[in-house]
C-alpha cells in the first residue's frame, strides 16, 4: 500500500529525483555511529516542537494563570505530566545531543575549510537553543522560574553602559511580571522556533553543498565511499530510537520539578538554573565587585569569539588529531573547566537541597515574621539581637522552643517579643535554627 | 562462459543488495512507526479527553433552611465558583427555594423551561409567572398555563450541619425532557 501510494504520487509529482538526491548523498569513509548526533539533535528538536505545541493547548502565559494552567496539565489532563516530561527532559537531552555533535565536529576538525559557514550557523543554532532553555524556564511561573530568571536578567544588568537598557528590553518593563512572561512566551514559541527552523535548513543546505567531512585520514575517505542510505540512515534511526526510549522512560517515571507559585515577596527562595547553565552560575560566584564584569562580560565574549572564530584560528588544512594538539588541549581544558564547575555547583546544591521541608518552612517563617529586623544571618539583617549565623552550634531544640514561646522566661530581660506559633511552626523554625551550623556551610 | 559467470555474480550481489536494503528499509520504517504510535496515542488522549469532560460543580452553601416559611418561595442569590479548566471564577447566580412542609424543601433553577427567562413569584396568585411568554407554574413547579414544555427544573440539594447546600445547574430550554447542559 505505501509503495503503491508512493508510485501514484511519483507519477504525478516526480518524487524519485528528490528521493535519490536525499538518500544517495555519498559519505566519505562510509557510515559511522559517530555521525548520528546531528540527526538525533534534529529529531529531538522536532519532538520539542510537537510536545511544545501540545503543551500550548492548555498553557496560559499570564502571571494570574500560568501556574494554574501548569497544575491543570500536571494533575487533570490525562498524560499531561507525561507530555510536560517529554518537553522538559527532551530539552535536556537536546543539550546533550548538541554537546556530543559539537564535540564530534571539534575532534574531527570538521569545521575547517570549506565548512566554516556550516560551523558558524551551527554555533548560532547552539546559542538559540540556550535561548530556548532560558526563556522556557520562566513559563511555569513557579518560584524556581521567577527567581532564576530574576538572577539571569540581572546578570545582563551588570554590563557597562547598555546593561540597564538591555534589562528593560528583556523584561519588557520595570519589573519581572506580566510583560516579561508574555514576551518570553512569544520568544519561546514563535521567534526562536522559526529562527531555528530557518537556520537548520541553512545548516543542512550547506551540508549538501559541501558534503560531510568524513574521517581525517584522506586516504580512508577516498577508499570507502558509501551512500547515506541505507547504512547511515539505519544507524541514525537506531540512535534516534534509543534516544526516544530514554526520553520516554524519563517522561513517564521522573517527575518534572514544580515549585510553589511564584511569589515576588518571598526572597528566601534559592534559585538554581537548569543543569546546562550551572557551570556559568558557579563561575559567577568567583567574581565580586569590580571583577564581576569579568564573569558577566569578558569571559562570555571571549567564549563566543573563540567559538565563532574556531575555524579561522585552527585553519591549517590537516584534520588529524596529532597535528592539532594545541587546539585539542585548549578544548579539553575548556571541557574540564565546564564539568569541574558543574561538579562543584552540583555538590554545593546537593548540600543545600538535602534540607528537609521543615527547614524550608522555617526559613520562610523567619522571613514572614520579620526576624531579620533584629537578627543577622551571614550578614543579612539588623544586628539588634544576637547573630544567628551559627546558632545551631550552640543551642538545643528544647531551649529554642521554650525560648520562642516565652523569651523572657529563658533569657530574663530579653527584648525579643514572644510569638504565638502553632506546634508545627515552632518545629519548623527550630529546625531552621538548628540547620545554621559551621558544618553546614561548605 | 566467464562473462556469464561474472554476470550471475553481479546478479547475486544485486539481489543481496536489494534484500539487505529491503530489510534495513523495513527496520527503519518499523522504528518510525514505533515512535509515531508511542507519541500519537498519549497526544490524542491528552487533547481529546479533557474536552469531553463534564464541568465539575461544587456544593454551595446558600442558607439556613429555618429561614424559609412554608408556601413562601424565596429567591436566594449565591456565589458559585465555576471551574473552567484551569480558570476558577466566581459568578453570582440565584435560585428559588421553597419549603413544602416541615421536612421537605425543593430548589428550582431560576430559568423558565420555555426559553430561559427569569420568572417571579406572585404571592396573590400563589404561582410562578414568567413575564416573557406568560407561562405559569404552581408552587410544586407544575405548568398551569402558557407555552412551557415541562415543569420547573429542580436542582440537587442537601441539608448538612443545618445549612442548605445546592449544586447549581442549567438545563436546555424548550424541550419536554430535562436535559442538563
Amino acid at each position: 500500500m505505501p509503495r503503491r501510494l508512493y508510485q501514484w504520487l511519483d507519477e504525478r509529482i516526480k518524487l524519485q529525483p528528490i528521493k535519490i538526491k536525499l538518500l544517495d548523498e555519498p559519505i566519505p569513509g562510509g557510515a559511522s555511529w559517530i555521525y548520528v548526533y546531528g540527526s538525533v539533535t534534529l529529531f529531538l528538536f522536532v519532538l520539542q516542537v510537537i510536545s511544545g505545541m501540545f503543551l500550548a493547548i492548555y498553557y496560559n502565559a499570564s502571571p494570574d494563570h500560568a501556574y494554574d494552567s501548569i497544575l491543570y496539565i500536571e494533575q487533570e489532563v490525562p498524560f499531561g505530566s507525561f507530555i510536560r516530561g517529554l518537553h522538559h527532559w527532551g530539552a535536556s537531552l537536546m543539550m546533550v545531543a548538541i554537546g556530543l555533535h559539537m564535540l564530534q565536529v571539534f575532534l574531527y576538525g570538521a569545521y575547517k575549510r570549506p565548512r566554516e559557514v556550516m560551523w558558524i550557523v551551527g554555533v548560532v543554532l547552539f546559542l538559540l537553543t540556550l535561548g530556548f532553555g532560558f526563556s522556557g524556564y520562566l513559563l511555569p511561573w513557579d518560584q524556581r522560574a521567577y527567581w532564576a530568571t530574576q538572577v539571569g536578567i540581572n546578570i545582563v544588568g551588570t554590563l557597562p553602559l547598555v546593561g540597564d537598557l538591555l534589562v528593560r528590553i528583556i523584561r519588557g518593563g520595570q519589573q519581572l511580571g506580566a510583560l516579561t512572561l508574555s514576551r518570553f512566551y512569544a520568544l519561546h514559541t514563535l521567534f526562536l522556533p522559526w529562527a531555528v527552523v530557518l537556520l537548520i535548513a541553512v545548516h543542512l543546505f550547506i551540508l549538501r553543498r559541501v558534503g560531510p567531512a568524513g574521517p581525517w585520514d584522506p586516504q580512508k575517505a577516498q577508499r570507502i565511499r558509501e551512500s547515506f542510505y541505507p547504512k547511515q540512515v539505519f544507524m541514525d534511526a537506531v540512535a534516534i530510537l534509543l534516544t526516544f526510549a530514554a526520553l520516554f522512560i524519563l517522561a513517564a517515571w521522573s517527575r518534572v520539578p514544580l515549585a510553589d507559585r511564584a511569589n515576588p515577596s518571598d526572597v528566601s527562595f534559592m534559585p538554581l538554573p537548569e543543569w546546562y547553565f550551572l557551570f556559568y552560575y558557579q563561575l559567577l560566584k568567583y567574581f565580586h565587585g569590580p571583577w564581576e564584569i569579568i564573569g558577566t562580560l569578558v569571559l562570555p565574549l571571549l567564549f563566543y569569539a573563540l567559538l565563532f572564530l574556531l575555524p579561522f584560528l585552527d585553519h591549517t588544512p590537516r584534520r588529524d588529531l596529532l597535528s592539532r594538539r594545541g587546539v585539542l588541549i585548549c578544548g579539553g581544558l575548556f571541557l574540564v573547566m565546564v564539568f569541574g564547575l558543574m561538579g562543584v555547583s552540583l555538590k554545593q546544591s546537593a548540600s543545600l537541597s538535602v534540607t528537609d521541608p521543615a527547614v524550608e518552612q522555617g526559613r520562610r517563617l523567619y522571613v514572614e515574621l520579620g526576624c531579620s529586623g533584629c537578627h543577622q544571618i551571614h550578614g543579612e539583617g539588623n544586628a539588634v539581637g544576637p547573630d544567628l549565623s551559627y546558632v545551631g552550634d550552640t543551642r538545643e531544640a528544647d531551649w529554642l522552643i521554650r525560648h520562642f514561646k516565652d523569651p523572657q522566661a529563658v533569657v530574663p530581660g530579653s527584648i525579643m517579643p514572644g510569638y504565638k506559633l502553632i506546634d508545627q511552626e515552632l518545629k519548623s523554625l527550630t529546625a531552621y535554627m538548628l540547620s545554621l551550623k559551621h558544618s553546614a556551610r561548605r | 562462459m566467464r562473462t556469464q559467470h561474472s554476470q550471475t555474480n553481479k546478479n547475486h550481489r544485486f539481489i543481496d543488495e536489494l534484500t539487505r536494503r529491503g530489510f534495513i528499509g523495513r527496520t527503519i520504517g518499523l522504528i518510525a512507526a514505533l515512535i509515531g504510535t508511542a507519541l500519537t496515542l498519549p497526544l490524542a488522549v491528552y487533547t481529546i479527553i479533557p474536552a469531553l469532560r463534564r464541568r465539575s460543580e461544587d456544593w454551595v452553601d446558600i442558607l439556613n433552611p429555618d429561614q424559609l416559611r412554608p408556601k413562601e418561595p424565596m429567591s436566594v442569590e449565591m456565589v458559585t465558583s465555576v471551574r473552567d479548566g484551569w480558570l476558577k471564577s466566581a459568578s453570582v447566580k440565584s435560585v428559588w427555594v421553597v419549603r413544602k412542609n416541615d421536612h421537605d424543601v425543593v430548589v428550582y433553577s431560576p430559568l423558565c423551561t420555555h426559553l430561559g427567562c427569569g420568572y417571579r413569584w406572585e404571592a396573590e396568585r400563589q404561582a410562578f409567572f414568567c413575564p416573557c411568554h406568560a407561562s405559569v407554574f404552581d408552587i410544586d413547579g407544575r405548568v398551569l398555563a402558557g407555552p412551557a414544555p415541562r415543569p420547573l427544573d429542580t436542582l440537587p440539594f442537601k441539608i448538612e450541619s443545618s445549612r442548605l447546600w445546592i449544586i447549581y445547574k442549567e438545563f436546555k430550554a424548550g424541550t419536554p425532557k430535562k436535559i442538563e447542559l
